[in-house]
């Protein structure tokens, strides 16, 4: 054990999963469940066989916005195969062509009209990159449909054509795929992810809060596994930075020692600076940060030798005070703007103790406010993903968005039920996606004596 | 986990002896009410708002939220809604713009009181203009405390939903902020200045009167901001030296957070 912080982690009830738990448990290293759900996220592709018959039949692809899906149509090259009534056939030759270089793990399961594959980690373990997910899968499936139905060059020539557009979209002539396509997976193709190390940042807040079923509390500690993991890629919490992450995401998304819950609870009616202040309180009881100085005025000055603590206290005070504010709006459009300018209370009211993230959060979230309201336009906040050049500055504000959305009672036009659907049912399909917030709890408390051996 | 000791923590509010640093911590701090200097009936807000027709029922963005099926989340049975929340009101909006000119509030002024004293909020500020969205039978409500209090200088502050431009130009002859919409003008018969459109800039039936601009005594006594005729740069030194500590303090822990320390 390098670090001697311990926590207690508690569920969305308050209840304690797991006490006495060292911050290295909560590591994407360490922690067992985190390593699942990356693995899941890293190597799972989907086919949506009903999609891909569909477009197939009217000849509809390469389209570029998810609402413009019928931008390109070529009815006369369109081809009515049968495609959903073959998917364990599809489904059993992708095997043939992907599953053999695994390990014997069942690669490819049939859901419904989906095929979902699970690229094997030897495959993963020899490229370079994590695109193999998109490009083998949707080789597989070519080749898979052009053997069961009979397409050839000699045979159907548009029709090989047609099914290489409606899988690959406009690909290689642009270099992304069209938004909605037959064939997608969890995190983007790596060439459109936005700076070095944000594949696991690059997935849009709707879908986290779809897959955790609008339940606030496991929102945050999804969006936390995932954002903790691309903070760790991007070098952000190497050395120096390792503490300061691991705190942070403990306080912030595993809600640790209930803080968030207890700030939640406390100030049920209030407003955001109420937050603030119970946040400060806390502080100063748990002995985090002290008086240091007192002005001629009486305003007090606080210090702190434990900053990466502090910083984590902050940011689940940031995390309480966007839930109390969106929680009684019930929007989600009200959590960038809790993000942006709620450092500005938090070091007024310590005398100038470095805001949440160092000042990182709120330059973000003036950026964010802006792109998200229509004093510049933009996108509502369920739409982004934290790749995006204006939002990658830091890395603890993917949790309290992905909170906020899932507050939303239904005000917002890029809504989870309209931009995220099909992972609604992915929560179904995954039973690992349920109760992040407990298994990872559940797995820390696992580990716990290992890590403490050292 | 240190063992716990009960605070006797009291809200720093905001730094200073001055009369600025007074007015900026009476503002920001929610236990003290703001002195009411004029009163503006209801069906004027919602004229000056335009949102919905005077009297007319609250259009809803979704069913109350008691009639709202919803999956299980303990969260939204803690945090205690909105009335607009409960009853599913839209969301809207009201934009304030402040001028240069020794202004009871501006536009940064106007996020840290928003956020000391109303709930379910969202705004963004900007150099001369502030948003408020809320749901609209709160919104109502907010801006009747905006508009009726010691914030609201009719001369100075201005509503500007669009067309925003003017808060650091010049005063006009009568000493109003700039409006290229024109939606208010002094009338000099009343002393009062009267918004002669909403703030949408759609021309009113019935002009609304919202009270005389604020002597020139008093916008010196409840200006929010430092200048060389208020208070001048040397009142500010618990500011500042709160504000450099602050902004070294961001670097170092930027830098790395392990080395802040008590000393600094």
């Amino acid at each position: 054990m390098k670090y001697g912080d311990k926590v207690g982690l508690y569920n969305d009830a308050s209840q304690c999963i797991a006490e006495d738990v060292p911050i290295e448990a909560l590591s994407p290293f360490y922690n067992p469940y985190m390593k699942d759900v990356l693995d899941l996220f890293k190597r799972t592709a989907f086919v949506n066989l009903s999609k891909l018959q569909s477009c197939l039949k009217e000849g509809k692809a390469g389209w570029e916005t998810v609402i413009g899906q019928d931008e390109c149509k070529m009815p006369w090259y369109g081809r009515d195969l049968p495609i959903v009534e073959h998917a364990e056939e599809i489904a059993d030759r992708i095997r043939d062509k992907i599953g053999k270089f695994g390990d014997g793990e069942d690669s490819v399961v049939v859901m419904a009209d989906t095929i979902i594959v699970k690229i094997p980690r030897e495959v993963m373990g020899i490229f370079a990159s994590r695109d193999p997910v998109y490009t083998w899968t949707m080789v597989a499936l070519c080749q898979a449909i052009a053997e069961i139905f009979k397409i050839d060059p000699n045979t159907d020539l548009d029709g090989c054509n047609m099914l290489k557009a409606v899988v690959f979209g406009r690909y290689p002539q642009s270099i992304t795929f069209s938004p909605g396509a037959p064939v997608s997976g969890f995190l983007k193709p790596s060439n459109v992810v936005d700076g070095l190390g944000a594949e696991y940042s690059g997935i849009t807040v709707n879908h986290i809060v779809a897959m955790v079923n609008k339940r606030t509390m496991d929102g945050l500690a999804l969006a936390s596994i995932l954002e903790e993991a691309a903070q760790w890629e991007m070098g952000n919490a190497v050395g120096w930075y390792e503490r300061y992450n691991l705190l942070g995401y403990a306080y912030e998304g595993f809600n640790a020692n209930n803080l968030v819950l207890d700030l939640v609870k406390e100030n049920r009616a209030g407003m955001i600076m109420d937050v603030v202040h119970s946040t400060v309180r806390r502080a100063i009881e748990d002995k985090v940060i002290k008086v240091k100085k007192k002005f001629a005025s009486g305003y007090k000055m606080y210090a702190t030798d434990n900053y990466p603590l502090w910083n984590a206290y902050e940011l689940a005070g940031t995390t309480a005070a966007v839930i109390v504010n969106c929680g009684a709006m019930r929007a989600g459009q009200a959590a960038p703007s809790v993000l942006a300018y709620i450092n500005d209370g938090f070091t007024i009211e310590t005398g100038g103790l470095p805001d949440p993230d160092g000042g990182r959060m709120e330059g973000v979230g003036i950026g964010f406010a802006f792109y998200t309201h229509s004093i510049y336009g933009g996108a509502g906040p369920g739409a982004y993903t934290f790749d995006h050049v204006i939002l990658r500055g830091s890395g603890f504000i993917q949790p309290p968005i992905v909170a906020g959305m899932c507050l939303d009672s239904g005000t917002q036009l890029f809504s989870p039920e309209m931009t995220s659907s099909a992972f609604f049912k992915l929560r179904d399909m995954f039973p690992l996606l349920q109760n992040p917030l407990e298994k990872v709890a559940e797995a820390a408390e696992q580990i716990k004596g290992e890590i403490k051996k050292g | 986990m240190a063992e716990k000791t009960k605070s006797e923590y009291v809200p720093n509010i905001y730094p200073g002896k001055d009369t600025v640093s007074a007015r900026r911590k009476k503002l920001w701090d929610k236990s003290r009410p703001l002195l009411k200097y004029r009163s503006i009936a209801e069906d004027d807000i919602t004229q000056l708002l335009s949102h919905r027709a005077v009297r007319s029922a609250y259009v809803s963005v979704h069913p109350p939220l008691e009639e709202l099926i919803e999956p299980y989340d303990p969260i939204k049975h803690i945090v205690v809604p909105t009335p607009g929340t409960r009853a599913g009101d839209r969301i809207r909006f009201i934009q304030m713009s402040d001028s240069f000119h020794l202004p009871s509030i501006a536009p940064f002024g106007r996020q840290r009181l928003y956020f000391s004293r109303f709930r379910g909020i969202d705004t963004v500020v900007y150099s001369g203009r502030e948003i408020l969205e809320m749901r609209e039978r709160d919104l109502e409500k907010a801006t009747k405390m905006l508009l009726e209090t010691e914030i609201f200088n009719p001369g100075r502050s201005a509503l500007k939903g669009i067309t925003v431009h003017g808060h650091s130009l010049r005063l006009d002859e009568n000493g109003l902020m700039f409006d290229a919409r024109r939606r208010y003008i002094y009338d000099k018969d009343s002393g009062e200045v009267v918004y002669i459109k909403d703030q949408m800039g759609n021309v009113l039936d019935v002009p609304v009167p919202v009270g005389p601009p604020l002597s020139e005594e008093d916008c010196k006594k409840l200006c929010l901001t430092y200048s060389w005729d208020t208070q001048p740069y040397k009142a500010r030194t618990e500011l500042f030296e709160m504000m450099s500590r602050s902004t070294k303090m961001r670097v170092m822990a930027g830098f790395n957070p392990e080395m802040i320390n008590e000393s600094m």
